[in-house]
């Protein structure tokens, strides 16, 4: 559901998903090297892996030591499902980059470790024909969950939720360097359609993932009675990219921010980010609570 | 500049939730079983223990028990409801409200430091008129006391926000925040012991309500501002708002936080908290309410011991949300091991010479 529907739908302005979080100590199934410095840990978390939904992110923490003190949200990578087929946990993928997740990667099967979740608003569920999922760096993760439910391959969420529906998934996929590429057997194991550009040729083709996203766009301009709608997530700057050039080709695109967090869950007013509201002004939004998905349109870059 | 805000609660939202008339939520109840406590916590007081008087008097103000939740860490409640049993708690306070909207500071708002953070939100608020309209009466619903939090930019504005929140339904104290370090003007009162003895005087004549002093630690000497606060009529202090700090990124030869200087919190302050107590209890016999690290009911003890009738808990809810539920479960147990039947009894109970 996306954050504009909601808006419309209450009169305080504001949504509000923490409506499913709850708080527990998840045990460590594994934790496995995808790639350099990217790692894949699997959580046994039943409640939270029942409610989660792509888009969505969890908090962890370590457990044990007060440094680093906080939290750190981490996207839905994936649910894991037991021998019935229900679900009995979470993946989440991350990469190597400061005080939280080099201590991560030495969590071992067996260890504990803290989690609050599912957290934020998700993806919207409104059904289209051609999915596109543009993704930079280790912002690639939110969107094996995502293209996985499009392709009616699982349906994530509580029973009340509606699954999205598309008739294709694509996945334009950039990265520095193939060291870095990470996860895609399971994109293309589900169905998704991978194209992979790096910024040194050393895997895919060489250049700009919204260079591959132009010619996507190009592509389906030509055949106007398919609906396109773009899901990204990445670094700032080639989010910002991407918007615009959605804006540009009026194509629909929401966007999944990285705002730093201290809480997840809406209690701290850290995660701000400028929101345009519907008079053309803009507010400060919290990004857990309101987002992390916003319509492109939405944001003030 | 961003426009006069919109509101920032979070409301209910989707299939999984419906309104009632009051535009609150119904969901399904706390499941305790879903949420499990650091294991360091002890577990919930047996059936041996002997029934232990959590009931504290601050004032004019009795609540329930001494655990409550500190401004500007708990957002509005609402945000918890699905987390914590709001009803247990001792009090809410709800984030510091100021007379018009404010947006707040620029990003980053926040960074964490060793065993810390450092925030500079700046009063990111709605404004008292939407609080009252929207917030209050949901805070007022939830079963515990409301301590709505306030912050002037001059005396007037308290004044007059004090009576406003009287004059409401709902409150049942007001906390003064003359200590918020992170916009212009928020800790004239709180450093100024004259100022701040007329300003706890003003509000008290103002308001029907039990007014509550929130102190800032980035003073010389937190016994003389105790002094003036309870001069002034308080029924309680509170001590402390965030220690003044900065973070600085040398490669790019900037600070981290937006509003270059920002508050720390979290348990890196604590023993600073404790003095600050110490202190204070030594000076006056106002009621305090420590406020500063604390995050497990072995912290609660400590600044009870020390001088406090009540605790608020700050930043430990950002990292470990579901913690005021697990001190509450532990406490009557800690109390019963220093052989009293009520926290009252152990307030100030620090023994200063060794026998
Ligand atoms: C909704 C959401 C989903 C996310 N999903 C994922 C995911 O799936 N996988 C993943 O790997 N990461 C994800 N992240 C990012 C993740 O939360 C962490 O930020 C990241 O893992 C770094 O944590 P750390 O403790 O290792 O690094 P930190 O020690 O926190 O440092 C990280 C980097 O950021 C800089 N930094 C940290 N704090 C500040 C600050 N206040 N100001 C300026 N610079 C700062 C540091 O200098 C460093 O370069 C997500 C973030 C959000 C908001
Ligand atoms: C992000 C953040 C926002 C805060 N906002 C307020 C506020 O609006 N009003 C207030 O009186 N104190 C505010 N405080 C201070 C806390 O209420 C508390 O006094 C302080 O953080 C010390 O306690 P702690 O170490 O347990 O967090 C804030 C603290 C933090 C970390
Ligand atoms: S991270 Fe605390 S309000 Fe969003």
């Amino acid at each position: 559901m996306s954050s504009q529907c909601s808006m419309e739908a209450n009169p305080l302005g504001a949504a509000y998903y923490a409506d499913q979080a709850l708080q527990t100590s998840a045990t460590i199934v594994e934790n496995v090297r995808l790639a350099s410095g990217t790692y894949r840990v699997r959580l046994e978390a039943p409640e939270l892996a029942r409610r989660v939904a792509p888009g969505q992110f969890l908090m962890l923490r370590l457990t044990g030591g007060s440094d680093p003190l906080l939290g750190r949200p981490l996207a839905l990578y994936d649910t894991w499902l037991d021998a019935d087929g229900r679900p009995r946990g979470v993946d989440v993928v991350y990469l190597v980059v400061g005080r939280m997740t080099s201590r991560l990667a030495q969590v071992k099967a067996g260890d504990v470790i803290e989690t609050w979740g599912p957290l934020g608003n998700g993806f919207s569920t409104e059904p289209v024909d051609h999915l596109i999922m543009v993704a930079g760096g280790i912002g690639q993760t939110p969107f094996l969950a995502l293209g996985r439910e499009a392709l009616g391959g699982r349906d994530y969420g509580e029973a009340v939720r509606r699954p999205l529906r598309a008739q294709r998934a694509t996945l334009c996929y950039g990265v520095r360097n193939v060291d870095l590429l990470a996860g895609v057997d399971d994109f293309r194991a589900a169905g998704i359609d991978v194209r992979v550009s790096s910024d040194d040729g050393s895997v895919g083709r060489k250049g700009l993932v919204t260079e591959t996203l132009g010619e996507l766009l190009d592509e389906a301009a030509t055949d106007p009675g398919t609906s396109v709608r773009i899901a990204c997530c990445g670094p700032e700057r080639m989010m910002e990219a991407v918007a615009h050039l959605a804006i540009q080709r009026g194509v629909a695109c929401e966007v999944s921010l990285e705002t730093p967090m201290a809480c997840g869950i809406g209690i701290c007013f850290s995660c701000v980010v400028k929101v345009r509201q519907p008079d053309g002004e803009w507010d400060y939004k919290r990004t857990c609570v309101e987002g992390p998905v916003f319509a492109a349109k939405q944001i003030e870059w | 500049m961003a426009r006069a805000r919109r509101f920032h609660a979070p409301v209910a939202h989707g299939k999984a939730r419906r309104l009632d008339s009051q535009g609150c939520c119904r969901h399904a109840p706390f499941e305790p079983s879903a949420t499990r406590y650091p294991l360091s916590l002890a577990p919930p007081t047996s059936p041996a223990a002997p029934e232990i008087d959590l009931r504290i008097t601050l004032g004019r103000l009795t609540l329930p028990n001494p655990i409550l939740v500190a401004s500007g860490t708990f957002g509005y409640a609402r945000e918890m409801e699905r987390l914590v049993d709001l009803s247990r708690l001792g009090g809410i306070l709800p984030k510091t409200v100021t007379r018009e909207a404010r947006p707040g500071n620029a990003p980053w708002r926040t960074v964490e430091t060793p065993s810390g953070m450092l925030n500079s939100i700046g009063l990111d608020n709605d404004g008292i008129d939407a609080f009252v309209e929207h917030h209050l009466p949901y805070l007022a619903a939830r079963g515990a006391p409301i301590i709505v939090s306030i912050a002037g930019r001059t005396a007037e504005e308290f004044v007059e926000m004090s009576a406003m929140v009287g004059d409401a339904a709902g409150a049942a104290a007001v906390e003064l925040n003359i200590s918020c370090p992170n916009v212009s003007h928020g800790v004239d009162f709180g450093v100024n012991g004259v100022l701040c003895e007329k300003l706890v005087a003003a509000c008290r004549a103002a308001c029907r309500l039990p007014i509550i002093a929130k102190l800032t630690p980035n003073v010389t000497s937190i016994a003389e501002i105790a002094k003036a606060a309870e001069a002034g009529g308080a029924d309680a202090i509170s001590l402390i708002n965030t220690c003044q700090g900065m973070a600085v990124d040398w490669r790019r030869q900037r600070p981290i936080l937006g509003n270059v200087i920002g508050g720390l919190s979290g348990p890196a302050i604590k023993p600073i908290a404790l003095r600050c107590v110490y202190q204070a209890a030594q000076a006056v016999t106002t009621p305090l309410i420590g406020i500063g690290g604390i995050a497990s009911v072995d912290d609660v003890m400590e600044f009870i011991v020390a001088g406090a009738s009540a605790v608020q808990l700050g930043t430990v809810n950002f990292y470990n949300p579901t913690v005021s539920m697990a001190v509450l479960d532990a406490l009557p147990a800690a109390i019963a091991t220093l052989g009293a039947t009520g926290v009252a009894e152990v307030v100030g109970s620090l023994q200063l010479k060794r026998n």
